[in-house]
């Protein structure tokens, strides 16, 4: 949204200062080797979720969407991870966005979670790795519905700076 | 309101009114992809194709009462999927656009309001605020390997502007060590700031542009009063 909105209100501004996502700080990072992640730490089977906003929006509204990169930084901490079936464009969205974690449908949300979590059940993940705070939000308060409390819900960021020798 | 027995008008058909939205609900084929691939569809009678049709019959006074509009995530996989290339997840936001402001559910409103006029969501005194970024801070410093951490707060020339997820500040603050410890480690010259730290824009669920032009300003503004050379996007 802030994204959008630079380019829609203050287009001029974005040519005073440089904009880096998430996913791309930590790639930069890793390949100039000022964190060093090792793949050591979780031998469980991990699965990744693209949030709506970082893939398929982002490409829709910018023509790219940030797909490599959290993958790529997957594969620099984990031995073992699968993906979720649809993933990048093609992904089911978690049911936390849209401000839906504000209102009071609590118990709709939950249920919107349900083919979430059906996949991540499928892939027989152990851990969830995300990027966005609502998918984060959203899997770590519908888990138990679901009967998956054990799921190790995480952010790419938690996950990379667990990977490093500190 | 008996909403079976209503019968469909065409005289109510207002297409005008929505002739400057991106995409004209006349496209749709009534597919029902969309409607089937939905998480949404069918909880409490929200159904995206339905949105369309009522866009088109332009019914648009039960679509700012709906309750179930906001069900919808905005996720946009209907739009990818959709053969007509409408954008659903504008419609959506296009019509909550429309809703009376206090008519709309939970805290998406009120909480922005705290916003606009606090600076955050949480409505913390700036002073508030910094001493609860100092107290994760001085847990972190507790640590092995994170001896003298700080949080840098207002840092003029930083290199890297942090934007701070108002969920974390109060419900998750533990949540907000593992980005900073990566910082640290990784050597960078960061700062979040302490009027307006936040990054996450509800202007944008409630299609309140106004509001969300705000927002995004605020941080317009940190860049530049502060000399920062990047922008981390909020999300
Ligand atoms: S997918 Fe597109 S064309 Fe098909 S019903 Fe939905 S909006 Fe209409
Ligand atoms: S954008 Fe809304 S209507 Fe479309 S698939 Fe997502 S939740 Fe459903």
């Amino acid at each position: 949204m802030t994204r959008s909105g630079l380019r829609k209100w203050y287009p001029e501004s974005l040519r005073t200062f440089g904009t880096i996502s998430v996913p791309e700080l930590l790639v930069k990072y890793i390949k100039e080797e000022r964190i060093k992640p090792e793949k050591s730490r979780f031998q469980g089977l991990a699965t990744y979720h693209d949030p709506c906003n970082f893939g398929r929006k982002s490409e829709m509204e910018f023509g790219r969407g940030f797909y490599d990169e959290p993958r790529w930084i997957m594969d620099r901490c984990l031995e073992n991870w699968v993906e979720l079936y649809p993933n990048k464009k093609y992904q089911t969205c978690c049911g936390g966005g849209g401000g839906t974690l504000t209102t009071p449908y609590d118990r709709e949300r939950t249920f919107y979670g349900r083919k979430k979590m059906e996949q991540i059940r499928a892939a027989g993940a152990q851990m969830f790795v995300t990027l966005c705070h609502a998918c984060h939000g959203q899997v770590n308060d519908i888990k138990k519905t679901y009967g998956m409390e054990d799921l190790d819900v995480k952010y790419l960021w938690e996950l990379v700076l667990e990977c490093l020798q500190i | 309101m008996n909403k079976s027995s209503k019968i469909i008008d065409p005289g109510r058909s207002d297409r005008l009114r929505f002739a400057a939205w991106p995409h004209s609900p006349d496209d749709c084929l009534a597919c029902g992809l969309c409607s089937s691939l939905c998480p949404a569809s069918g909880i409490d009678g929200f159904d995206p194709r339905k949105v369309l049709r009522m866009v088109e019959l332009g019914r648009i006074e039960e679509l700012v009462e709906a309750r179930w509009l906001w069900l919808c995530t905005m996720c946009s996989k209907c739009v990818v999927y959709c053969p007509m290339q409408i954008n659903i997840s504008d419609i959506v936001r296009s019509i909550r656009t429309l809703w009376d402001r206090e008519k709309i559910p939970g805290d998406l409103h009120t909480g922005l309001v705290r916003a606009l006029k606090t600076g955050n969501v949480n409505a913390l005194s700036s002073q508030e605020f910094v001493s609860r970024m100092q107290a994760i801070a001085d847990e972190i410093a507790a640590e092995p390997g994170f001896e003298g951490f700080t949080v840098p707060i207002d840092k003029e020339g930083a290199n890297l502007l942090l934007t701070v997820h108002n969920k974390l500040v109060l419900r998750f603050p533990q949540d907000m060590k593992h980005l900073w410890k990566v910082l640290y480690l990784a050597n960078e010259d960061w700062t979040i700031t302490s009027e307006n730290p936040e990054g996450s824009n509800w202007g944008y669920f409630n299609g309140d542009d106004p509001a969300a032009k705000i927002l995004v300003g605020r941080i317009v503004d940190h860049m530049k009063n502060l000399k920062i050379k990047n922008l981390l996007w909020p999300e």
